[in-house]
């Protein structure tokens, strides 16, 4: 009988955390509809901040832009280092020592907090190199701060790709590098374009590198590189913190959630469609 | 010679590959150095004792005092605390997704803590400061109701997602054998996972406890928004504090490069990422072992 008991009093522990983790996320995203939907029109998203003080009327306009501004340029600064260091890991590496030493640098890498990375740059682009806070600045944290991301999701979904295919090739005589870009690759794509989405959503979100690096309260956000920019998340710890516009704070807060999530559904449905692939 | 010009191209391929790879996984000691470097007149000024335990954060006074036990002290409770909230959570919901869930709720979980980790930490802090701090004011009557202990609780869903993605990975690494056996015997679905599948997972499901405390430690915008940014030094959980992240977040832009303020910083900053560090080594450790099935 007292056994029944614990049982049950188990089972409900379980079945608690379980749905609590729904309940969590359908909590946040229902408050923040509540919130800050009334306040999302065409006017936020296109226009600049206004009011006094700046942010109490107006739109977002330039944290979006300068949001798309910087995760396109850590994309464009990591996108290759990331891409080719995967390859190595998977097709070249493999096992060896030295790919063993990187991957253990890349997981390091991973857990480096990205106010770390923030100031490394802010040290070596901000103050070192001169750039000042600027797009630039923030780009370069950004990309570090991806780079781990890029490697593994890219190394994982070139792993996945069947042996029997390089061995096939390379049986063939087909050189190394015609397999890995007209057969491993087509056949990872869909997995490495996940992981690059992952990875911007990833950027779009963070604030602390930026907030040493290249944010700014208000900027036109024109993509000039060395010019601060304003960005999505820094508005919104604006917004809250200087105690200017709630209303407004909820809804950059909802369309940062939203458009984060967006990307994120975006990268689960090519990982599940790579799944799929991979199966056959 | 059509085969030679291959051969060589194949060479060249390879050579890039390598050594772009080589170079960017150096860049994590590019930075180390780069750090360490800019905080060298810390170091040897005050030394490694005199700013880890030194308790007062004055880097303006003539002469400064840098010391920064109290955030060491803060971090240590925001990211403790967080796991202390976390764990029963996380492990709850690893074993209910690997053993209890029905199917189709199982495959809404799974995608739902992905969109949890998918969310910013400047929104978690955003909301655990205008909704959590907000009731602690009302309902305990505070003057203002930042703490330790909200930071922790915001973290502690931040870190969630982590703990089950990878305790529920080790749970099902345990070898089938186990479980046929345990309901061949008769045993119930609770006593088998508890006594047997979480003790066989243990090493994996620690693993993933250590790694959210690494996570938990370098957060830095939930905490800064939460902890309540004061410098003195938290007596518990319910006092202020100044994790070491937030110190470096809010004071960065306000130092002039080269004075002893933005040296601290770095020192700090040093001392964060080799408390990170330390703790994935240990993790790695850990994980070399139980792979060698000890």
């Amino acid at each position: 009988m007292k056994k029944a008991i614990t049982d049950q009093l188990l089972l409900g522990w379980f079945w608690v955390s379980g749905l609590l983790i729904l309940v969590i996320l359908l909590a946040i995203i229902i408050y923040l509809i509540w919130r800050g939907g009334p306040f999302i029109n065409s006017g936020f998203i296109l226009e600049s901040p206004g009011g006094f003080p700046l942010g109490t009327e107006g739109g977002i306009f330039p944290a979006i832009k300068g949001t798309l501004w910087l995760i396109l340029l850590a994309l464009v600064i990591s996108i290759v280092p990331g891409l080719l260091t995967a390859i190595y890991l998977s097709e070249y590496g493999r096992s060896g020592r030295l790919a063993e030493i990187i991957n253990l640098l890349v997981q390091s890498m991973a857990g480096i907090p990205s106010i770390i990375i923030g100031l490394f740059v802010y040290a070596l682009g901000v103050v070192t190199l001169g750039w000042g806070i600027s797009l630039l600045a923030g780009g370069l944290a950004l990309a570090i701060m991806v780079f781990p991301v890029i490697v593994v999701s890219s190394r994982d979904a070139l792993l996945a790709v069947d042996e029997n295919y390089r061995l096939v090739a390379n049986s063939l005589g087909v050189s190394k590098s015609y397999t890995l870009y007209r057969v491993i690759f087509p056949r990872a794509v869909a997995g490495i374009t996940a992981g690059l989405l992952l990875a911007l959503g990833y950027a779009a979100g963070a604030t602390a590198p930026i907030m040493v690096t290249a944010a700014a309260v208000i900027a036109s956000s024109s993509g000039a590189l060395l010019e601060p920019v304003m960005a999505l998340p820094y508005h919104l710890y604006i917004l809250f913190n200087e105690h200017i516009s709630m209303n407004h704070a909820y809804a950059t807060a909802l369309v940062l959630v939203g458009l984060l999530l967006f990307i994120n559904i975006l990268a689960l449905s090519l990982s599940s469609l790579q799944e799929r692939i991979n199966r056959h | 010679m059509i085969y030679r010009g291959l051969e060589l191209k194949e060479k060249i391929i390879s050579s890039i590959i390598i050594s772009v790879a080589t170079v960017s996984s150096l860049l994590l000691l590019a930075m180390l150095i780069f750090i360490l470097r800019e905080s060298w007149p810390i170091w040897s000024q005050i030394g490694v004792s005199g700013f880890l335990f030194g308790s007062s954060w004055r880097p303006l006074n003539t002469p400064p005092e840098i010391g920064i036990l109290s955030m060491i002290v803060s971090t240590m409770w925001v990211a403790g605390g967080a796991l202390l909230i976390a764990a029963p959570l996380g492990f709850g919901c690893a074993i209910f997704l690997a053993e209890f869930a029905p199917r189709p709720l199982a495959a809404i979980l799974r995608p739902v803590i992905n969109m949890l980790t998918g969310i910013p930490s400047v929104v978690y802090g955003f909301l655990g400061a205008a909704v959590l701090v907000k009731f602690f004011e009302v309902k305990f009557d505070l003057a203002s109701g930042e703490s330790l202990f909200a930071a922790s609780l915001i973290l502690a869903i931040m870190v969630i997602p982590f703990i089950v993605a990878n305790s529920e990975a080790a749970l099902r690494l345990v070898a089938p054998e186990y479980r046929h056996a345990g309901i061949a015997l008769g045993v119930s679905r609770q006593y088998l996972t508890l006594r047997i599948l979480v003790p066989l997972a243990r090493k994996g499901m620690l693993g993933a406890l250590v790694l959210a405390f690494g996570r938990a430690m370098g957060e830095t915008m939930a905490v800064l928004m939460l902890a309540g940014n004061t410098l003195r030094l938290p007596g518990s959980w319910f006092d202020k504090g100044e994790p070491l992240s937030a110190l470096i977040a809010l004071e960065l832009g306000s130092t002039t490069p080269a004075g002893s303020h933005y040296q601290a910083l770095f020192a700090a900053g040093l001392v964060l990422v080799l408390m990170v560090i330390a703790v994935n080594i240990g993790i790695n450790l850990l994980l070399n072992r139980l792979q060698k099935g000890g």
